[in-house]
């Protein structure tokens, strides 16, 4: 392939066109050529009649002759026995049809080349040409009218009447179309009467009614299925019914009406095998999605994401929910193929909504609401803390096998100073730290779209307003969004389509952690008062301190404290002591002195240009262009984090460019029973990101925070970065279908990728599927209640190319040093990457898949099924895997090892009730996976650290991530049952945990020595089940529908089990724990400080992570049409929607976010998964809506 | 098929835009494929090197300090994860896990991986066997003087990470030219002696191939820069850990004669910021504040803590406070109480308290953890005191100790000093003194128990415990362990720290035996 490439190098060099260029070329070329068969110009063309009382007809049929333009009518618009007089000299065609019509009531519009005619008072409504629709060409001449049909169309459902429909005679180009009442005329001649009429509606089933000589018919209408649905594919569309892989479809029904800030958020529990967890719960923050569990390791799990084509990293961000018309997830490896090197991980594509021919519809949409913490921890103040201690003793006095305790066992210096502060000097108060951190906060929406557009030029535009608070303090994100979209069909062979989407997202994000707050002193004030005042300037090093001045840990240390105790004994520190030693200010006053922004500004633009060739054959080329700025300003004032801080401030700026070229050809062709589409066609793809940072020290005023007013500029915390990323692809797809029965489609990619070392850039990502019909086989058309059984089987090779860049290579980063006299001047050094060795022959990761899929439908599609079972393994992973330390690099990148991928999906919608006011659908989702390591390259293992050394092990045969640690049987209970057990002959070298109270470690292997060897398998993060649950129902003007989501199974490591500072600031921790021999709590719950060192994991921080929400409710009341028709509405719909109800977790979990998870430093791998503390909690939300359209 | 010409255009451009597209290289960094070609290149690369000896030095004295009798952690009420993580390193009984150890271990080995690539480049092979380096061919422009100084460098830098990983960690792995992972995963851990072996060789060759020049001969750019007498220096100071005496004194006092090297005036004049590199350094790990990513972190480590800005700015952790018993140590007389004039050097006093905390490194910084300070690593007085020790109780060594004393203001040992016991005694409080809080404490210790016949590493730590237990260790809440728990805690095994757990988890082909007591 590459071979091939090189030859047109010459041609490069003659002619270097950009990619903007060229995209411009081919648009605006395009644009020019076609401007001479603009719609416009056939009305100019000249006309010469001269009539006698001729009739009408026949006065069309002698202007088709000398024009281009050919009529379409029905014989109920023009009455055929109407002779009229007519008589124009080469007159224009537009001038001729007013005078020829007006005074028959009749008007026109011009569809292409065709132009049809319509009584003047009937409303079109929304009558799209489609193929769906067969719009009634060329009215026969009718001989005798001995014969006229009147009829209604309605929906089946509603049987509210329908506008617009199609009514066409079997065989013949006769026809008309329903009026506003859905009510139609058809007149025919007398040997037609036994005929067949077919009535076809957008968005409806068609129908095909034998007339059997009745003049008088009603037609319901059955609004199409899902089987007749459009599904978005990898570059192009298939009906529902045609599709043979696995692709999950949900049309935006109200997704803009969930009280979350993202699209991606809103989706969660919405598609069966795509799990959206919310690993934090902060406004604006990225959820993590997966398509059908972890296909890579370190290549990216994230799925790719195309927006209206062009994949977009961050497309999920940005994109405003409202526009969105809907999401199609491709998850097997057949349908995610033709996106190749990018597909392993599933593929999400997003279509934005485009216009409609109508007249402009408005929609106003604004909601508002309020956001909680749905749980906070139960906080333990310093006094109780304090008294708990106390009280223990209280208790150990009575235990005779417990020596008298000296004061320091009862309780540290420390926390007596805490209790003293709080109890004499705040009178008793304290200070929750988590209130100080959360609020309420407001969140807010507002959404304006006008679309509409004829049938040449259709258009939709919005603008939307978003504003998420978020409930921690100094966090806020707002986003403002255009999106545009224009299709023009330009000619009869050529239809253009424009989309601009400009957005703007502001966001501020907290500079301190929740956590922080969370386990900070109690006894401390954020502010001082007079009291604290007074003694904290009693110290000579804070005499200027005031009431009202931010209060910090510092001021309190180096102070003698004495005071009452809570069993009424005196006690005094004797020396001089550091109730609380930090060298950092309060998390408030930090958070209040750091301003942390960011500006995104994006644009995704593209134009596409489908040229029909000749019949069944278009070829289509799109050039888009996703720019964005993304704008950052850290600013600390002075002394911000810690005294003595400079004030500091971090300018980000990163620009990206990404410039997609793409070209394809599709052929479509029918010939009797056989059905084919062939879709070739290249597409090339230019990333561009230029990074920079500035660093800015020592601003003259903190209310400044410009860069040229800082004094200087600090060089490590500067640099400026480029970064080229290019993709090119060759793809080609081919589908067949037989008699509708019997399906095939095959699909090629090769991908082409910068990230590989020469030689290894090219991959080749093929796949095949089949489906089979069964409901249209003869033997089944019988079966009444049976609508639609298909079976579908496939398999492809999907890739991941989503490594560091240039990892085939070793990159050299600055190590200056600074030689010379005295201070020495900084010296320009360099040395090779310290993280992780490059590896020349690193390549693609391939997954192949196979998919086995049912979709049922029975009882006049009440009950729709889809069921999907697939096993996929991912090849020659990318594996930032752990070397020996001492070879200098901990990590290096190779391809080893395979994972597999098993599961089940299963989606079942139920159409409960379908009455005309009474609707009641239900929608469930319910999925499974399950992986496992197959392969390592030569390892059996693999063990990787998180933050507190706590073991993440990867196994051949095991889940992908399982953590490692020791067992624990309870709680050593007594000096004497730890004697006896070494008198039993037990040893081992950890033993800080062989105390009365700590944790009783396991022997695994039964060597009786407690080591290393003893760890084992104590849990992994992988959810057994994945659900979500929809009920819609709609009664008279309301509508309600409710989403419970949950997952079941799967660990999660809570590091605030071995978090001291949490440990005395919950209660949960402390609760029933382990005191003395003679109360030894429940047993399980070890004392308070024994056996954390070295934080040795055990089963102790391993919680059960399922749950269950009611995740979403939305009630909604449409205001009667009486009353908004006298406001001149056309609708006005009144919500209320709700977040998170009830958030139910199980009955071991003890922080307060089961979802929440560490995802940065160690944790950006997913062979390091499953760890949090200090979670952020989840929120519960409320909105108010109002969704105005006129 | 009027739009064919179109069709045909697109394609053509396309095609031709895809070399383009995918042969890209990184636009913001150099390459390690295309490196390394001209002296220039390669000099930039053993920059690096030097580099890499600042990160060690962030946790080393958690392990020579912190394991002595010169310091502990401060907050004994302190639940905080790093004061324990430090406690458990005063207390000897660190985890395998401890995140300080494997980092030390990692850094270390990072810049023996960065030594070892300017080492291949320059063609200098390292003979396992024989125990000595060769020069072989190289492809880098260079000439032969300038390319074995270069080399000579790099042998150092080798050499003196290995002594100190041998001095912690025993026997460990020797990796002698960069490896593949895989290769990696092949070798398993050598015996001490085998350790020392490429130690001495390293040394030996880098104080031949390095230029003889005196110290004040040195052009000014290359101030900083490993010398002959560093090598040597450090080369004296191995054979004496290895109780080679003889060896030891030919390089320690050829340092003595003919290096330049002279001792300062004033002892504070080493320290300060304002004399950096002085003729009493032979070698140090440099710092440069300012904005400039090389300013070092240790001023704000050892301030106290709670100070504020008092101290220096961002605040002290408080993280390595001398023992109550080492600031007494700098008393001369009692009364009326004078002290060593060291101990201002070494040591100052925040708040009303007076809580002691290590002055050394401090000086004024902007920006968090970017103090200008140097750490010496080889000092004219150590060349001097490790000769005293070399030669053990003679008139010379008594002489060698009363240099160090008179330039502090002290009078000469008094004649009282007259068995080998009182000259060891002597011998090793100088030189606690002397080098306060300059990572030497623990590695002498050690090394006492080789070269002095009455000092030995467990005892000076036991009878630490047993001083600073009342006032310290007593204050632990919970695990409080008792003095004798405590002393117990130090034994032969404890002295070398585990070898990181992860080294041996992630190796899982091989089995890596574990430091015993572990």
């Amino acid at each position: 392939m590459e071979k091939t490439l090189r030859i047109t190098n010459v041609l490069c060099k003659i002619m270097r066109f950009t990619y903007v260029q060229m995209a411009l070329l081919v648009l605006f070329g395009s644009i020019s050529y076609a401007h001479d068969s603009f719609s416009q110009d056939i009305l100019n063309q000249p006309v010469s009649i001269n009539a006698q009382s001729v009739e009408i007809k026949k006065i069309l049929t002698d202007i088709e002759k000398q024009t281009t333009a050919k009529f379409i009518f029905s014989n109920s618009t023009i009455k055929a026995a109407h002779k009229i007089t007519f008589s124009a000299y080469s007159e224009r065609l537009s001038l001729v049809l007013t005078k020829l019509l007006t005074p028959l009531s009749i008007s026109y519009e011009v569809v292409g080349s065709r132009i049809l005619l319509k009584k003047m008072d009937i409303r079109t409504g929304s009558v799209e040409e489609t193929s769906e629709v067969v719009i009634p060409e060329i009215v026969k001449p009718v001989q005798v009218i001995a014969f006229v049909v009147n009829g209604t169309i309605t929906d089946e459902t509603t049987k509210e009447p329908l506008v617009g429909a199609s009514i066409v005679l079997e065989g013949t180009n006769q026809g008309t179309i329903s009026d506003e009442n859905g009510n139609f005329k058809l007149e025919l001649a007398d040997n037609e009467k036994n005929g067949t009429l077919v009535i076809s509606y957008v968005g409806y089933e068609k129908q095909s009614i034998a007339l059997e000589g009745r003049t008088n018919i009603s037609i319901a209408l059955k609004e199409a299925g899902t089987l007749s649905e459009v599904v978005v594919v990898g570059y192009g569309t298939q009906k529902r019914s045609d599709v043979t892989g696995a692709v999950s479809k949900f049309k935006n029904e109200r997704l803009d009406e969930a009280p979350v800030s993202r699209l991606d958020q809103a989706l969660q529990g919405k598609i069966a095998g795509v799990q959206i967890q919310n690993i934090s719960s902060e406004a604006g923050s990225t959820p993590r999605i997966r398509v059908r569990g972890l296909s890579s390791i370190n290549a990216g799990a994230n799925p790719l994401v195309v927006v209206d084509g062009h994949p977009v990293p961050d497309g999920l961000s940005f994109v405003n929910a409202a526009d969105v018309e809907s999401v199609e997830v491709l998850k097997d490896a057949a349908s995610a193929a033709i996106y190749g090197s990018r597909g392993a991980s599933g593929v999400i594509l997003i279509t934005t909504k485009g216009g409609k021919a109508s007249k402009p519809n408005y929609t106003v949409k604004m909601s508002r609401g309020v956001k909680s913490a749905y749980k906070l921890y139960d906080i333990m103040t310093a006094s109780d803390w304090v008294k708990l201690l106390f009280d223990e003793a209280a208790l150990k006095s009575k235990d005779p096998s417990v020596p008298p305790l000296t004061a320091i066992q009862i309780a540290p210096l420390e926390d007596r100073a805490g209790y003293v502060i709080e109890q004499e000097l705040r009178g008793g108060q304290s200070t929750d730290w988590q209130d100080v951190a959360i609020r309420d906060a407001n969140v807010m929406n507002v959404e304006f779209g006008v679309s509409g557009g004829n049938k040449d030029l259709k258009y939709y535009v919005s603008g939307s307003y978003q504003n998420d608070q978020g409930m921690m303090i100094h966090s806020e994100y707002e986003r403002f969004n255009i999106r545009s979209k224009i299709d023009a069909q330009l000619n009869k062979k050529m239809k253009l389509s424009f989309n601009i989407n400009p957005s703007y997202i502001k966001r501020e994000r907290p500079a301190e952690l929740f956590q922080d707050f969370v386990r900070f002193r109690s006894w401390l004030p954020t502010r001082l008062d007079e009291k604290t005042a007074a003694w904290v300037s009693a110290n000579p090093l804070y005499a200027d301190l005031k009431p009202g001045d931010w209060s910090q840990a510092r001021y309190f240390s180096g102070r003698i404290y004495s005071g009452t105790m809570p069993d009424g004994s005196a006690w005094t520190s004797g020396t001089a002591i550091n109730p609380f030693n930090t060298a950092n200010q309060t998390p408030i006053f930090s958070i209040e002195q750091q301003r942390i922004t960011t500006d995104d500004y994006r644009a995704l633009s593209s134009g596409d240009l489908t040229i029909n060739l000749f019949k069944g054959l278009d070829f289509k080329t799109l050039a888009s262009a996703y720019t964005s700025y993304s704008k950052g300003l850290n600013f600390s004032k002075r002394d911000a984090t810690r005294a003595g801080d400079v004030n500091k401030g971090v300018y980000d700026d990163r620009i990206n460019i990404d410039l997609l070229s793409e070209s394809t050809l599709n052929y479509k062709q029918e010939i009797k029973k056989h059905s084919l589409s062939l879709l070739a066609g290249f597409t090339a793809q230019k990333t561009n990101v230029k990074d920079q940072r500035v660093t800015g020290l020592d601003y003259p005023s903190d209310e400044i925070s410009t860069l040229n007013t800082a004094l200087t500029v600090d060089k490590s915390g500067s640099f400026n970065t480029i970064n080229n990323i290019g993709l090119i692809s060759y793809l080609g797809r081919l589908t067949y279908a037989f008699d509708s029965k019997y399906l095939l489609a095959a699909s090629f990619r090769a991908d082409g990728s910068s990230y590989f070392a020469p030689g290894k850039k090219w991959g080749y990502f093929p796949s095949v599927s089949v489906g089979w019909i069964a409901s249209n086989e003869n033997f089944l058309k019988t079966v009444g209640w049976l609508n639609n059984l298909k079976f579908r089987g496939s398999y492809g090779a999907s890739g991941n190319n989503r490594i560091l860049d240039f990892a085939f290579v070793d990159l050299l980063y600055n190590a200056n040093y600074p030689f010379g006299p005295g201070n020495g001047t900084s010296t320009i050094g360099q040395i090779p990457s310290r993280d992780v060795l490059s590896n020349r022959d690193i390549t693609w990761e391939r997954t192949f898949q196979y998919n086995g899929g049912l979709d049922l439908s029975v009882v006049k599609n009440a009950v729709e099924v889809t069921l999907d079972v697939y096993q996929s393994k991912t090849e020659q992973l990318l594996l930032r895997q752990s070397t020996m330390a001492f070879s200098g690099v901990p990590f290096t990148w190779n391809n080893i090892g395979s994972l597999q991928n098993r599961g089940v999906e299963l989606d079942i919608t139920t159409h409960n009730l379908r009455r005309k006011n009474f609707s009641w659908s239900t929608t469930a989702n319910i999925s499974h996976n399950n992986n496992k390591v197959i392969e390592l390259g030569n390892e059996a293992l693999i063990l990787n650290q998180g933050e507190r050394t706590e073991l993440y092990m990867n196994k051949v045969g095991a889940p992908l991530v399982e953590f490692l640690g020791y067992k624990t049987t309870g709680v050593w209970v007594s000096q004497a049952e730890i004697d006896a057990a070494r008198a039993d002959g037990l040893n081992t070298a950890l033993t800080p945990y062989f105390v009365s109270g700590g944790l009783k470690l396991a022997d695994i292997n039964g060597d009786k020595k407690i080591d290393a060897n003893d760890r084992t398998v104590i849990g992994n993060p992988y959810p057994d089940f994945t659900w979500g649950l929809t009920n819609n129902i709609k009664y008279a003007g309301f509508d309600l529908s409710f989403l419970l989501q949950g997952v079941q199974g799967g660990d999660v490591i809570n590091g605030d089990a071995n978090y001291l500072e949490i440990k005395r600031t919950t209660r949960i921790y402390s609760k029933d724990r382990w005191v003395s021999p003679m109360f030894p709590g429940d047993g399980k719950t070890p004392v308070a400080n024994v056996g954390f060192q070295n934080w040795l994991l055990t089963d102790y921080a391993v919680e059960d992570a399922s749950y269950w929400t009611v995740r979403e409710v939305v009630l909604g009341y449409k205001i009667p049409e009486n009353w908004t028709k006298r406001a001149h509405l056309k609708s006005l719909r009144l919500y209320f929607s709700a977040q998170n109800l009830f958030f139910n977790t199980a009955s071991g979990f003890r922080a307060l976010n089961p979802e929440a998870r560490f995802s940065t430093g160690p944790y950006n791998t997913p062979l390091i998964d499953g760890y949090q503390r200090g979670s952020f909690p989840v929120n519960k939300a409320f909105l108010f809506g109002i969704d105005l359209n006129f | 098929m009027k739009y064919l010409q179109y069709i045909t255009l697109i394609f053509c451009l396309a095609l031709c835009a895809c070399n383009d597209v995918i042969d890209l290289y990184p636009a913001s960094n150099l390459n390690t494929d295309t490196y390394y070609k001209t002296e220039a290149e390669v000099r930039t690369g053993l920059n690096g090197c030097y580099n890499g000896l600042q990160r060690p030095m962030y946790r080393e004295w958690q392990f020579t300090e912190l394991r002595s009798d010169n310091s502990k952690q401060g907050e004994t009420g302190s639940q905080s994860s790093v004061n324990r993580d430090l406690s458990d390193l005063d207390m000897f009984f660190p985890s395998p896990n401890n995140q300080a150890i494997y980092l030390y271990w990692l850094d270390s080995y990072n810049n023996i991986y960065n030594a070892n690539i300017i080492l291949q480049k320059l063609g200098v092979t390292y003979d396992p066997a024989a125990g000595t380096n060769t020069l072989g061919k190289t492809d880098v422009i260079v000439t032969d003087s300038v390319r074995k100084q270069l080399a000579g460098e790099a042998l150092f830098i080798r050499g003196y990470h290995y002594f100190n990983l041998v001095r912690l960690f025993g026997g460990v792995f020797i990796v002698h030219n960069p490896v593949t992972a895989t290769e990696a995963k092949g070798l398993n851990r050598s015996s001490v002696n085998d350790m020392y072996k490429i130690i001495e060789a390293d040394l030996v060759t880098a104080s031949s191939f390095l230029s003889a020049k005196k110290v004040n001969q040195i052009a000014a750019n290359d101030v900083g820069r490993v010398t002959r007498w560093a090598a040597k220096a450090l080369l004296g100071k191995v054979y004496l850990t290895l109780n080679r005496k003889t060896d030891a004194i030919t390089q320690l006092t050829d340092v003595q004669t003919n290096s330049g090297h002279a001792l300062q005036a004033s002892y504070a004049n080493v320290f300060s910021v304002n004399t950096e590199m002085n003729s009493e350094i032979i070698f140090a790990i440099r710092y440069r504040a300012g904005g400039l990513g090389l300013g070092s972190s240790f001023g704000n480590d050892f301030a106290a803590a709670s100070s504020g800005a008092t101290i220096i700015n961002g605040s002290g952790q408080g993280w390595n406070y001398p023992t109550n018993e080492f600031d007494t140590a700098f008393i001369t007389t009692r009364t009326p109480l004078t002290y060593d004039a060291r101990r201002d050097v070494n040591i100052g006093f925040f708040g009303a308290n007076k809580v002691p905390y290590i002055k050394k490194y401090i000086s004024p910084v902007v920006l968090l953890n970017d103090g200008e300070s140097d750490w010496p690593v080889l000092r004219y007085a150590d060349v001097l005191l490790l000769l005293a020790e070399a030669q053990g109780y003679t008139p010379a060594s008594i002489s060698l100790i009363n240099q160090i004393r008179t330039r502090v203001g002290l009078p000469n040992l008094p004649a009282t000093v007259n068995t080998v016991a009182l000259f060891e005694q002597a011998l090793s409080n100088e030189r606690r003194l002397e080098f306060a809080f300059e990572n030497q404490r623990h590695f002498d210790l050690i090394r006492f128990n080789k070269t002095l016949t009455t000092i030995t590493a467990e005892q000076t730590i036991k009878d630490h415990f047993a001083k600073e237990y009342a006032k310290h260790y007593a204050n632990y809440p919970a695990p409080r362990l008792t003095l004798a728990e405590l002393q117990s805690n130090v034994n032969a095994n404890r002295l070398l720290l585990p070898i990181p757990q992860r080294e041996i988890d992630t190796n899982t082909g091989l089995k890596i035996e574990q430091n015993p007591g572990y």
